[in-house]
């Protein structure tokens, strides 16, 4: 860490978790609210008018029956609204009851199951798991339409208890089977919920151990309820917030505030925030940005406004393509989000912002606009502002004297004349935003 | 450079010096560029996953058995459209490319390939298969495990930079290993640095500080020694895969899809010269639990065309017994249908191994349709004990060593 931490360098870090970083004005803004006002008001995303962002999103006319506009809506939401934990919580539930438009096919019944999850992102976890028992996107991806009396589809009572609530090895196969049994006949007909009761088998089962006439509704009770639930969200959200590998006394902990607030996915998440582990060199810059965290992030750091058409697809050749997760369990994180091909991405990602795309008023920022406005004027001055404002200054001291090194050294302009000095220091300025962008730093969050 | 000389360094230090600088990696891709690459007659292996769990039992299919139309009434493939391989089995009506290579001798089915206890779990099974172990949540993937021996064995790997290569997005455990990282690339075109096309000049300059920084970035927080290695891999490797791929002569058509694409790179870089044993792709959406028919009929379509066109391309570039390839998934579906012209998890299913150095056949006995554990079938061979045939008579491994246990070989190869 640069400097001895403070609160002002905690309230960064909680935004970088609790949110995708912040503005410099946001910033200014939570750290006058200190540390805990800060979650207080994150925490509470009803009590904060997020009207601007929905007039931007209604210039922009998006067609959510069209999966790319899909995407893009969400980024643009992530970047521009100022909710950032129920936009961080729609992720999370995203990659929990991780649902793809791969299988869905169907942009409206994705977009109407985001509303969802962003509805009850703080909510209970009960209301939560039974609304998306009876999301249509859920019941086409998981194959409940097809689950019918006499001839039961486990698809859904399989993941439900394996990945959504208890986690495996909390259940039996037995136990699928009679799960499957009670979600019978829950179908979706015109992007809604239908119960189809013809296809409903009203028998016996035992589910957990608990026997009866049990229906859905039953089942997410019992499931919503186990102790195993609230260990398995524990760690999940432990792992999505803080830290990769959280000691077992953090996950009680949290698991307990669930257990005793029944399901209070409010108090549970500021659980999370408010144990001491959260705010300690454990979990500082110990996590590696997820694809989302990284783009949204530098949107936000660097204050670009541009948002362009084909960043879902850069975020999906990151590893994280929003509404088309993987597979059931959503994405790893963590180290999986590394490999030299992501990596690759990242740094080209870099390169992308960092270039002069357009004329430098219609880029994605002004480096040399930048450091006027901050009155710099040498080498180390800027290499020092931009170690700061994109990488908390944490890096090897090596790093600092070599970027000074570059940003130090001429180089040629094209064909081989000599760089105007307006010119030399505009390339320098990106090189050097590139590179730092590239750091090891840099892909920490 | 010497690679003796780093393995002596190494084994001075008493740690494995898991860095190397750019100038190590540099020298090795300019070995490799100059012709010091994967030397000829030197075996190469291609795993090929089959995501989501691929009904085994309609793509070997048991056709002589009553029991088969039995469970399988809407979903069982007419007897006439099963191409017969014998008089009780045959494949699935798209995998004629696959019955040709069969009848060439090429084509070896294990039939029933399982483990005791198994999971249906998706995810847990997998990492059974990948990992090799039921038992208990491994670190390491088969594969992996044995990118390390082949490092210790001194030569095989050791030292360079592309010791196998993941063709997917996503690094599979198959592929986790203690001393070596496995790098990913599914396109090699956007594999590379780039920089500001307004300042080219830059780029040289940019690259000097990345490789000066990344090689000296000691910072003590969990994640940084790995992006350091992967990020320095990154680089080194881009340059280089692009010459391989654009230096790759060939006519044999692909398919036009991501698994087709992926294999014709795994063709280029085999045939570039490229010194990895080990290869990684996968086709994924094999979760067939509704309306299976069609969805299958289109994987299998692409399975069979895309491993066809692999093998013809192997051959035409005269490395044919070079390669085998095998496919896997993390399990079969249920013996009965569901209400859902689907099927749901299930257990033991058939894999294929394919290549000019197999000895064609069926190997295994097929598990009763009849006599079923809660629904599911019984398995036959022991997963790992294909793994252990590729480990000791292909790859020339110690399989005991690697699977931790000593399991009997089949002779397919």
């Amino acid at each position: 860490m640069s400097a001895k931490p403070n609160e002002q360098f905690w309230i960064e870090h909680l935004m970088r978790r609790a949110g995708f970083g912040a503005t410099p004005d946001e910033l200014k803004h939570y750290k006058s609210l200190g540390y805990h006002g800060t979650l207080n008001e994150l925490l509470h995303p009803e009590s904060i008018d997020n009207s601007k962002l929905e007039r931007t999103i209604a210039e922009q006319g998006f067609d959510f029956l069209d999966p790319t506009d899909l995407k893009r809506w969400w980024i643009l939401r992530m970047a521009f609204g100022k909710r950032p934990l129920e936009e961080k919580m729609t992720l999370f539930w995203h990659g929990h009851f991780a649902t793809s438009n791969r299988k869905v096919r169907n942009a409206y019944a994705m977009y109407l199951q985001n509303l969802l999850l962003r509805k009850y992102a703080l909510g209970n976890f009960h209301d939560l798991l039974l609304a998306i028992s009876q999301d249509p996107a859920m019941i086409i991806w998981l194959d409940n339409q097809q689950n019918r009396k006499g001839s039961p589809n486990e698809n859904y009572g399989r993941e439900i208890m394996e990945l959504f609530t208890l986690g495996i090895g909390n259940y039996s196969e037995a136990d699928i089977k009679a799960a499957a049994r009670a979600f019978t006949g829950w179908q979706t007909r015109h992007t809604d919920f239908f119960f189809n009761a013809r296809q409903h088998d009203y028998g016996v089962k035992t589910v957990l151990g608990t026997t009866g006439n049990l229906n859905g509704d039953d089942v997410v009770s019992l499931l919503a309820r186990k102790p195993q639930t609230g260990k398995h969200l524990a760690k999940k959200l432990i792992t999505y917030y803080a830290v990769d590998e959280p000691q077992a006394s953090y996950v009680n902990e949290v698991a307990a505030v669930y257990q005793a607030s029944g399901g209070n996915m409010r108090r549970t998440v500021e659980a999370v925030f408010k144990h001491p582990d959260f705010c300690s060199e454990k979990s500082y810059h110990a996590k590696i940005k997820s694809p989302c965290e990284l783009v949204i992030g530098t949107i936000k750091t660097l204050q670009i406004t541009k948002l362009d058409g084909d960043l879902p697809s850069a975020l999906a050749r990151m590893g994280q393509d929003l509404f088309e997760p993987p597979n059931v369990k959503g994405w790893d994180g963590g180290q999986a989000w590394i490999s030299t091909d992501t990596m690759m991405e990242r740094f080209n990602f870099a390169t992308r912002i960092a270039q002069d795309k357009f004329d430098a008023m219609e880029g994605y920022f002004s480096p040399s606009q930048l450091i006027y406005r901050q009155g710099l004027t040498n080498a180390k001055d800027v290499v020092d502002y931009f170690l700061n404002l994109l990488v908390d200054a944490d890096v090897p001291e090596s790093t600092r004297q070599r970027l000074i090194f570059y940003v130090s050294t001429s180089g040629q302009s094209r064909e081989g004349k000599k760089a105007t000095n307006q010119e030399l220091l505009d390339a320098k300025l990106r090189g050097l935003t590139h590179l730092i962008m590239s750091l090891p730093t840099y892909q920490l969050c | 450079m010497d690679i003796s000389r780093r393995n002596f360094i190494k084994a001075s230090l008493g740690v494995a010096s898991f860095f190397l600088t750019p100038m190590e990696i540099m020298a090795l891709a300019a070995q490799a560029a100059n012709g010091q690459t994967r030397r000829a007659g030197s075996k190469v292996f291609v795993i090929v996953q089959l995501a989501g769990g691929n009904d085994g039992l309609n793509t070997v299919i048991p056709y002589g058995a009553g029991a088969y139309y039995q469970a399988r009434r809407e979903l069982g493939i007419e007897q006439a459209k099963v191409i017969a391989l014998n008089g009780k089995l045959g494949l699935h009506p798209n995998m004629q490319p696959l019955a040709d290579l069969y009848a060439q001798k090429k084509l070896a089915i294990v039939q029933g390939c399982g483990y005791a206890n198994p999971s249906r779990s998706h995810f847990r099974s997998i990492e059974i298969w990948q990992t090799g172990d039921p038992a208990k949540i491994a670190d390491t993937g088969w594969l992996g495990r044995y990118l390390d021996f082949a490092q210790l064995e001194g030569g095989k790997s050791s030292g360079i930079l592309l010791p196998a290569v993941n063709v997917d997005p996503i690094l599979p455990k198959t592929l986790s290993a203690n001393k070596v990282t496995v790098p990913s690339v599914s396109s090699v075109y956007d594999f590379r640095f780039r920089v500001d096309p307004k300042y080219p000049e830059d780029r040289a300059q940019q690259l000097e500080a990345f490789n000066d920084i990344y090689s000296n970035f000691n910072l003590r927080r969990p994640y940084v020694d790995l992006l350091r290695k992967v990020g320095l891999d990154a680089n080194a490797a881009s340059d280089y895969l692009l010459k391989v791929v654009r230096n790759y002569k060939g006519n044999q058509q692909y398919p036009e899809n991501t698994f087709g694409r992926g294999l014709k790179f795994i063709a280029q870089m085999i045939t570039g010269g490229v010194s990895s044993q080990i290869y990684n792709i996968s086709l994924q959406g094999f979760d067939t639990h509704a309306n299976q028919t069609r969805t299958q009929a289109a994987l299998l379509k692409q399975l069979a065309d895309g491993l066809s066109a692999f093998q013809a391309d192997m051959e035409a570039h005269g490395v044919g017994s070079d390669v085998i390839v095998m496919t896997f998934s993390e399990f079969g579906r249920r013996v009965s249908e569901n209400g859902a012209r689907g099927t749901d998890h299930g257990t033991a299913a058939p894999l294929f191994v394919m290549g000019s150095a197999v000895k064609g056949g069926i190997y295994g006995d097929h598990p009763s349709l009849t006599n079923l554990d809660d629904g599911d079938l019984k398995y036959k061979v022991d997963f790992r004990q294909v793994y252990a045939t590729i480990l000791d008579r292909w790859l020339q491994a110690d399989s005991h060593q690697i699977l931790g246990a000593k399991f009997d070989t089949l002779s397919f190869v």
